[in-house]
């Protein structure tokens, strides 16, 4: 909201300069995002939050600003001069819902000239943005600005039987607002209507038929009180928010209500010439109770931390308007003004208190949590598993995951969570896969060169439940493209492939203690066929990992073929990080054996490794296939079709004595035996 | 004249008349060694046996005790030099004798490359050239072998320094869901439909009762509920808005929550901790300033502003000449929320804040469009 200096001057001495009285003004809570001089004048621009509707205008600004100087608000005074015929016997108001609209005020001047405003008012309205439109509408709109409550003026001739009904629309009533826009009603819309028809949408905008003109000679003058919840709600659905539903929505000040209307009637009499009729037209039938609030002092000193006098805090809260009691030797009886709906409770007084207090001047104490430990597991694991990407070459990415379902859809079954109100069709789900968040990133990368990436997200996937809240699964996603090591003068160029994804895995799951973890090959989905896999473990997949389908790739227009893993998270969190326990150092030296095998096709390594494992022989150190080469790679008839030769070196060595070579040669022949019903034979 | 011809002749008959000319002919022979040592070494990789004949080839060549080139010096040259040049030709065959020791067999071994038989453990093998100034050639000013190491995320970075200083102070850490109820999003911190404050939250809904949640402050209820007091706890993660993408705003971005919820918390609980996190994290120069504000869920509510990190309070266009700059909303916790969460607020009371870790991250890294967090482009995550 704009605000103009020189106005609040009429209100209140200020003895500070412009910048000092922006700060002074943030300090308890106004916030002041900028001030320009203009002329004589300097316009402030305030930030009023949703709370303080009562500073939404020149005088409750200068309440704050008479509060924090100590200096006297002038108080509002109108001495109006009414002339002729009871107002009553020219027009009649009707609340039929007083639910929805508590008080409504209204006046009647009669023989008014419409006309441009004078310069004084134009140039006051256009110095804090208001569009100047006639002296009657101009009147209305500078109160508002002044006084903070919203008025609305008729042109009385157009209202049928000169009635004003306030009323709930008619389902499917029709009104053309001021804005030129017909609007159909719905019976939640609370209007001002004549003896027919709706004639304005009540506290939002006035209706067209009745508005002021150069031939209007009758004004009635509106200042009323509406139901913020119902004001919020039609203003929402007609998506119209303007000045009056900006401060009746937040609550306006049902005491303010005759007197702006005063106010408004003298102005229009001074600037548009006419007479205010006798009396106001004021229907009030339920006065809103007000309720005193009890207010402690060991309360204030509680939550402020330190002790405020008697005095400051009286000063204070009499200064924004409050009536003050004291009350035993603990308190006050406070008594809240009309203008302040937002306090309603000891703890909204305390505010006020230590507003004006000044946050600054209260204490400041460093006080550490007594001992309680809550859940730090789940940090332990991703730091590890942080720790370990970063070390194999990783780098992290945060991509958001919002998507486009469809998108979605071409990497998992799951639903994904689709959001109501999207910004667009590109992030309207909350993805049930993380890999196209990551497919796009790596797309992002190769679209700028960028070839060679290995990209890692710690993140969530989201799915629809038929109860309850949407699922929420953590999810470790890897991604990689290129090379592991480009071409330079320290080497060769090593492209990725499956084998270097699969190690990075192995190297994550490493960390955990996994016993009895199985890798099986298994393509589909958005695998290649062939060229993916899962990791198992106590028959749940820990991952999944394999190279993007060629046919994606393609629909991606990726450059180059992509690697990607997805890893259980949720998992890794309920396996417990390996432990480290440690196991003596032999002293005595290594022996290793090569076995040159020729092997089926059909016999896996993993099972070859896991007979010769079966075997439980302490010594076996480690066990490596350090060559693999298949039958067509050979000169043909070294080794049978549909075989591959396989060199296996074994490693032996005892914790206890330096072993035999009989002892080598016994562990040997058992290594062959328990190879020997997998097809393998030894290459001689 | 090879060197196996010039041995077997006297130093009268390869005219060597004076002490230089001597020299001159000893460091011929010399550099004999050094060549033929190089050229043994440098031939190649040897499996063992080959590689033991080889050098004992070389050292019988010039050591043997009787037929090797320097004993052949020993009795060509010194024995029968004139009396005058005895002392130089003694001195230089000096020389020369321990020069030749690299040639030894032991020696030689050590320097002809063993071919590898696959992984053999506890053998270090030098390289030929090691030892040498020349490096065999090599230019050490190329750029090192530099295996590619990872990067962490600058917003997890940011996270994990704030929930480090938190820690620090005693805290634990609290998740709860991304995908929210209108409940714990609104609703418990006080935020009713009906209330216009509502509208300060652009929310992305799934359905009337479930939304993506507009900040991390429904875990306040859910730890309060769950754990009960007293709390000190923070809580990091994604919040998501309904707002059009630009440089300063994200529909997914990342705040870390604050709470405190003990028997003796007071405003200065708040101000302490807030002021000595914030001189933590952005250095122990700044000051803070705490100004009063308003959030539903916390009375008195307040914002934390800091003296502009790159003015250092002077005024500049960051902190829009104000010298400050807004880094967090906080304040005690509203009774009524303690209330939703199951806490007696007459016993209890507590305190709060929520800061943006994208924003944190922009002050600290000097980074101008929060839209690269997000992006993931490689450019970017190298800096970090
Ligand atoms: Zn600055």
């Amino acid at each position: 909201m704009k605000v103009s200096l020189n106005w609040l001057k009429e209100f209140v001495e200020i003895p500070v300069e412009p910048r000092r009285l922006k700060a002074d003004l943030i300090g308890v809570g106004l916030n002041v995002e900028s001030f320009a001089e203009a002329g004589d004048d300097c316009i402030f621009e305030i930030e009023v939050t949703t709370n303080r509707p009562d500073c939404l205008s020149h005088y409750g600004t200068a309440r704050e600003i008479a509060t924090l100087y100590r200096r006297r608000l002038k108080r509002l005074e109108f001495n109006l001069r009414e002339a002729g015929a009871p107002a009553s016997g020219e027009a009649s108001i009707e609340i039929l819902n007083p639910e929805l609209c508590t008080r409504y005020c209204g006046r009647v001047i009669k023989g008014v000239e419409v006309k441009p405003s004078p310069d004084w008012l134009k140039q006051r309205l256009e110095a804090i943005g208001q569009r100047p439109i006639n002296n009657v509408a101009d009147i209305t709109n500078y109160v508002l600005m002044e006084l903070g409550h919203p008025l609305h003026a008729f042109d009385l001739s157009r209202l049928e039987d000169h009635r004003i009904v306030v009323r709930r629309a008619q389902a499917g009533e029709q009104l053309r607002t001021l804005d030129g826009v017909d609007r159909t009603l719905g019976s939640n819309d609370l209007v001002i209507a004549d003896a027919v028809r709706p004639v304005a949408l009540a506290g939002v905008m006035g209706g067209e038929d009745s508005e002021i003109s150069s031939s209007t000679r009758t004004v009635l003058l509106e200042s009323a009180w509406f139901e913020p919840v119902s004001i919020r709600r039609t203003s929402k659905l007609h998506g119209m928010h303007t000045e009056a539903s900006h401060r009746f929505e937040r609550g306006a000040d049902i005491e303010m209500a005759p007197r702006a209307l005063d106010r408004a009637a003298g102005l229009i009499v001074q600037l548009a010439g006419g007479e205010i009729l006798r009396g106001v037209l004021d229907v009030y039938p339920a006065p809103r109770p007000r309720n005193p609030i009890v207010l402690r002092r060991s309360e204030v000193q509680r939550i402020m931390g330190t002790e405020v006098s008697w005095e400051e805090i009286e000063r204070s809260l009499r200064g924004l308007g409050f009536e003050v009691e004291r009350r035993g030797t603990d308190g006050w009886r406070v008594m809240p003004p009309s203008f302040r709906l937002d306090v309603s409770s000891e703890i909204d007084l305390i505010e006020e208190a230590a507003r004006h207090f000044g946050y600054n001047r209260l204490p400041s104490r460093v006080k550490p949590a007594p001992p309680r430990i809550i859940g730090s597991r789940a940090r332990e694991v991703e730091l590890r598993v942080s720790d370990i990407l970063v070390e194999i070459g990783y780098r992290e990415i945060i991509p958001s995951p919002m998507v486009d379902p469809e998108e979605n859809a071409r990497f998992t079954d799951r639903p994904p969570v689709v959001v109501a109100n999207p910004l667009s069709q590109d992030a309207s789900a909350m993805r049930s896969s993380a890999i196209p968040s990551m497919v796009r990133t790596l797309k992002w990368n190769l679209d700028r060169y960028r070839n060679d990436l290995s990209l890692s997200e710690l993140g969530k996937i989201y799915t629809t439940r038929a109860e309850g809240l949407p699922e929420e699964k953590r999810v470790l996603t890897l991604g990689s493209t290129g090379h592991r090591q480009p071409a330079s003068v320290h080497g060769e160029e090593k492209r990725l492939d499956f084998f270097d994804l699969k190690g990075d895995v192995e190297e994550l799951l490493g960390a955990f203690e996994m016993p009895g973890l199985t890798f099986e090959p298994s393509g589909g989905g958005y695998h290649e066929q062939g060229l993916g896999g899962r990791f198992v473990a106590g028959g749940a997949t820990v991952a999944l990992l394999g190279r993007l389908k060629e046919d994606l790739a393609r629909q991606y227009k990726l450059r180059q073929e992509v690697w990607l893993a997805e890893i259980d998270f949720d998992l890794l969190l309920k396996t417990p990080l390996r432990h480290p326990s440690f196991k003596p150092i032999s002293k005595f030296p290594p022996v290793e054996r090569d076995f040159s095998l020729i092997v089926p096709e059909t016999a896996t390594y993993s099972s070859l490794e896991a007979a010769v494992r079966g075997l439980g022989l302490e010594e076996t150190q480690s066990i490596l296939p350090v060559e693999r080469r298949r039958s067509e790679e050979l000169a043909a008839g070294t080794i049978p079709k549909g075989h591959v030769s396989l060199l296996l070196r074994i490693t032996f060595q005892s914790p206890t004595h330096t072993l035999a070579s009989e002892e080598v040669e016994a562990a040997s022949r058992r290594v062959v035996e328990a190879l020997e019903p997998l097809g393998v034979r030894i290459r001689t | 004249m090879t060197i196996d011809e010039k041995v077997r002749k006297t130093l009268k008959e390869l005219e060597a008349k004076t002490p230089d000319e001597v020299n001159n002919l000893f460091a011929g022979v010399i550099a004999a060694v050094e060549s033929e040592r190089q050229k043994l070494v440098t031939r190649g990789t040897a499996d063992e046996s080959e590689r033991e004949r080889l050098a004992k080839e070389l050292r019988d060549r010039w050591l043997a005790r009787k037929s090797g080139i320097i004993s052949s010096i020993d009795e060509c040259w010194l024995k029968t030099a004139p009396k005058e040049l005895k002392p130089a030709v003694g001195r230089a065959f000096n020389e020369l004798r321990k020069a030749s020791a690299v040639l030894e067999t032991n020696e030689l071994l050590k320097a002809i490359p063993l071919k590898r038989r696959g992984k053999r453990q506890g053998e270090l093998i030098f390289s030929a050239d090691a030892g040498t100034s020349k490096m065999g050639g090599r230019d050490l000013t190329l750029p090192g072998y530099r295996r590619p190491l990872g990067s962490v995320h600058p917003v997890t970075q940011v996270m994990r320094e704030i929930e480090d200083i938190f820690l620090g102070l005693g805290f634990s850490i609290e998740s709860g869901p991304e995908i929210e109820s209108v409940y714990y999003n609104f609703e418990a911190l006080n935020i009713p439909e009906s209330h216009p404050a509502r509208d300060d939250w652009d929310t992305l809904y799934v359905n009337s009762q479930v939304l993506l949640r507009t900040h991390t402050s429904p875990v306040q209820i859910r730890a309060m509920e769950k754990h009960g007091a007293p709390l000190y706890i923070i809580c990091p993660g994604k919040c998501y808005r309904h707002d059009n993408p630009d440089s300063t705003h994200a529909t997914m971005f990342h705040q870390v929550e604050g709470l405190a919820v003990d028997t003796d918390i007071s405003f200065a609980d708040l101000k302490g901790t807030l002021d000595f996190f914030a001189r933590k994290f952005f250095g122990e120069k700044i000051r803070t300033n705490f100004f009063p504000s308003f959030f539903p869920f916390t009375e008195p509510s307040g914002d934390l502003a800091i003296s502009c990190v790159f003015c250092e309070g002077k005024g500049c266009r960051v902190c829009k000449e104000s010298g400050w700059v807004e880094v967090m909303g906080c304040g005690m916790v509203h009774p009524e929320v303690l209330r939703h969460g199951g806490i007696d607020p007459g016993r209890y009371s507590g305190w709060a804040f929520g800061l943006g870790v994208e924003r944190f991250a922009m002050m600290k890294y000097d980074i101008n469009d929060i839209q690269l967090f997000h992006q993931g482009d490689a450019r970017f995550l190298e800096q970090f």
